[in-house]
């Protein structure tokens, strides 16, 4: 058999790495690196030339001053574009001279020699560095940031603050009607979101959906399909179900149910992800079942999170649900539109007030409860 | 025949098993030329040939990342095989469908060295859970299981000491009590072969004996077939009666642990390691 270790002369990580199956993933990175290189060179190439545009103080066709948003259309994007790939692709070329460029650190990793080198000292932190730079100028100018306004004009919004600080009696009784109403609302959607968002988490969790092509197939359509509805906001859900069922709690119920389900199932299924896999391995070693393994490996270890969780996605459902009613879904939200409109402060102020309380109740609650739990 | 059956065949008969010669024993675990290279390109076996007799109390040692666990897991397909053949008891486990496979290793205990129960289950359930292989599968989901099935697994507890730990909730015992019940467990499935997978690596020395001596009394007094990786010399000489060793992912050691001795020792650890034992 074998006479010892001697005749080896290649370690185990050399060995490792000479038989590693070369796949096309593998011959991909060089194209992604260059990516994100080129992402990064052009979006600084743009904002100095945003920024010299705007301290030039240049002028428009009026005669005067043209303002940010008008400057973002001067900017040459396709010479930017075009420059920051060639740029990109000659700090790849020219790596071991310039060292690795922000792209190749980050999808191939760092360059033997230079891991000593403190960051601050490469030419990969200097671009970093300078890109922050960039952004915070350009979005100083682009969100047109005015410190001098909020300090000095407060005077305009003090009307609204008074009425908040006066809560008038007038909607108090309504008010009370609705608020239970946005409890009762939120619990429903998430009580119908659980059973859902349970079933699919599990198929929506990497871990457990490896062993065939269509579980991979089903996994890929649970995330699609529930980043997409994570993607659009309540609010817009609400409008299609106020059209699908009509004005009225009904329809705030479903908006906030279906964006329930899609929040639960990525956070069920990152807590499946990260169980211990030794119970897992520990069930399946005794000749049990699929669904056993699920029942006793799986189940046990994600139970009391999954609860945690649940109270959690309550607590932000009461709070989603206001805004659910500023659109018809129902809940107190419905009372809040039509006086902030009027500009009834006073009574606007009360319904706040009932929000906040209710909210802040909620938060002590569900932060008790999950506090037991775990 | 393979370059271990013969040194197997040449061995003496093991003086603690009762007589019976080995060679006449029959086959329990047969592994022919195992390779497993993971999804990373780790390669953790190459062509490991290994015939394991029934009755034998077999110790796999070698340094950490060596193969030892991963060749464990092949033999009951926890580890799915890149290449090679596995048999137990003559039927061949590689390329087995579900029902089949299930089959196998319900006659495969198996016992880890972080005792994997089910923390938030009871005692008794965790002992259960080594009836899953052929429990029926409705009541099992509802945690339920026949009245024969819990007295057995009463009387598996008993015999590792446990018998009045059954409704504790099983992340309240200590570490040598859970491998006791992890070793329930395996009993429980009325096992021919046990695999353990450092059973005793994260227990205080002074518990080691304990749970080893279960181990050699499940082998001992019902002939089970013991598979287990250990590091501790002691263990292996007072508990082995063959000892294989693992290098790299390749056999590199078979023999008697008696024969063990230093220059055997820095072959499979490598010169720098220093041998205490």
């Amino acid at each position: 058999m074998h006479s010892g270790g001697d005749e080896k002369t290649m370690s185990g990580y050399d060995k490792e790495i000479a038989e590693r199956p070369a796949t096309w993933r593998a011959h991909l990175w060089p194209l992604q690196a260059v990516t994100i290189d080129a992402a990064l060179i052009a979006l600084c190439l743009l904002m100095t030339e945003f920024l010299v545009l705007v301290f030039w103080g240049r002028r428009g066709p009026t005669g005067l001053l043209i303002t940010a948003e008008e400057t973002l259309e001067l900017l040459h994007y396709g010479w930017g574009a075009l420059s920051a790939v060639a740029l990109a692709l000659l700090w790849n070329l020219l790596h071991r001279l310039l060292g690795s460029s922000p792209g190749r650190a980050l999808i191939h990793g760092l360059d033997k020699q230079e891991g000593q080198v403190g960051w601050v000292r490469t030419l990969r932190g200097w671009l970093v560095v300078v890109f922050l730079e960039l952004s915070l100028f350009t979005g100083w100018l682009i969100t047109e940031v005015e410190p001098l306004t909020f300090f000095t004009s407060f005077s305009k919004a003090s009307d609204i603050v008074r009425g908040l600080l006066e809560p008038s009696t007038a909607v108090l009784q309504e008010g009370l009607v609705l608020l239970v109403q946005t409890i009762f609302l939120a619990f429903m959607a998430t009580a119908f979101a659980v059973p859902v968002a349970f079933a699919l988490s599990f198929l929506g969790a990497r871990n457990l959906t490896r062993s065939s092509l269509l579980m991979r197939v089903v996994y890929t359509v649970v995330r699609a399909g529930m980043n997409f509805s994570r993607a659009v906001e309540p609010l817009v859900w609400a409008l299609i179900f106020i059209s699908w069922v009509g004005i009225g709690p009904f329809a705030g119920v479903l908006a906030l149910w279906i964006h329930s389900v899609a929040a639960l199932i990525k956070l069920y299924s990152e807590q499946i992800e990260n169980i211990d896999k030794g119970p897992v391995e520990a069930i399946t070693a005794t000749g049990a079942s699929g669904l056993q393994v699920l029942r006793y490996g799986v189940m046990p270890q994600v139970v009391a999170p999954f609860l945690s969780f649940t109270i959690y996605r309550w607590d932000i459902n009461v709070r989603m649900s206001t805004i659910i009613g500023f659109v018809g879904g129902g809940g107190i939200g419905y009372l809040l539109k039509p006086r902030v409109d009027l500009g009834q402060w006073g009574e606007v102020g009360t319904l706040v007030l009932l929000i906040a309380v209710t909210v802040w109740a909620m938060d002590l609650l569900s932060a008790k409860i999950r506090e037991r739990i775990l | 025949m393979t370059a271990v059956e013969r040194r197997f065949g040449e061995s003496p008969l093991d003086a603690r098993s009762g007589g019976v010669e080995q060679e006449q024993a029959p086959e329990a675990v047969r592994i022919e030329n195992l390779t497993k290279v993971f999804p990373s390109g780790l390669r953790a076996l190459s062509g490991v040939s290994l015939t394991v007799r029934a009755g034998e109390f077999l110790a796999v040692i070698g340094l950490s990342g060596s193969g030892k666990s991963t060749l464990l897991r092949s033999i009951n397909r926890l580890y799915e095989p890149t290449e090679g053949r596995v048999w137990i008891f003559g039927r061949e486990i590689t390329g087995a469908k579900k029902g089949e496979l299930r089959a196998l290793r319900a006659r495969i205990g198996m016992i880890f060295q972080q005792f994997n129960l089910v923390r938030r289950y009871s005692v008794l359930v965790n002992v259960l859970a080594g009836s899953l292989g052929h429990a029926p599968l409705l009541p099992s989901l509802a945690l339920r299981f026949p009245e024969e099935e819990c007295a057995k697994a009463r009387d598996s507890l008993e015999r590792v000491g446990l018998r009045d730990r059954g409704s504790s909730r099983a992340d309240t015992l200590s570490g040598g009590e859970e491998q006791r019940v992890a070793i329930a467990r395996a009993m429980m499935q009325e096992p021919q072969i046990i695999l353990a997978d450092e059973p005793v690596a994260s227990l205080d020395p002074a518990l080691r004996h304990s749970v080893m001596k279960h181990l050699e009394a499940v082998n001992r007094e019902e002939g089970v077939t013991v598979i287990c990786s250990l590091h501790d010399i002691d263990l292996i000489q007072r508990y082995a009666t063959r000892l294989v060793a693992l290098r790299d992912g390749e056999m590199v050691h078979d023999g008697e642990p008696k024969d063990f001795d230093g220059a055997t020792f820095r072959r499979i650890y490598g010169e720098d390691a220093q041998w205490g034992g």
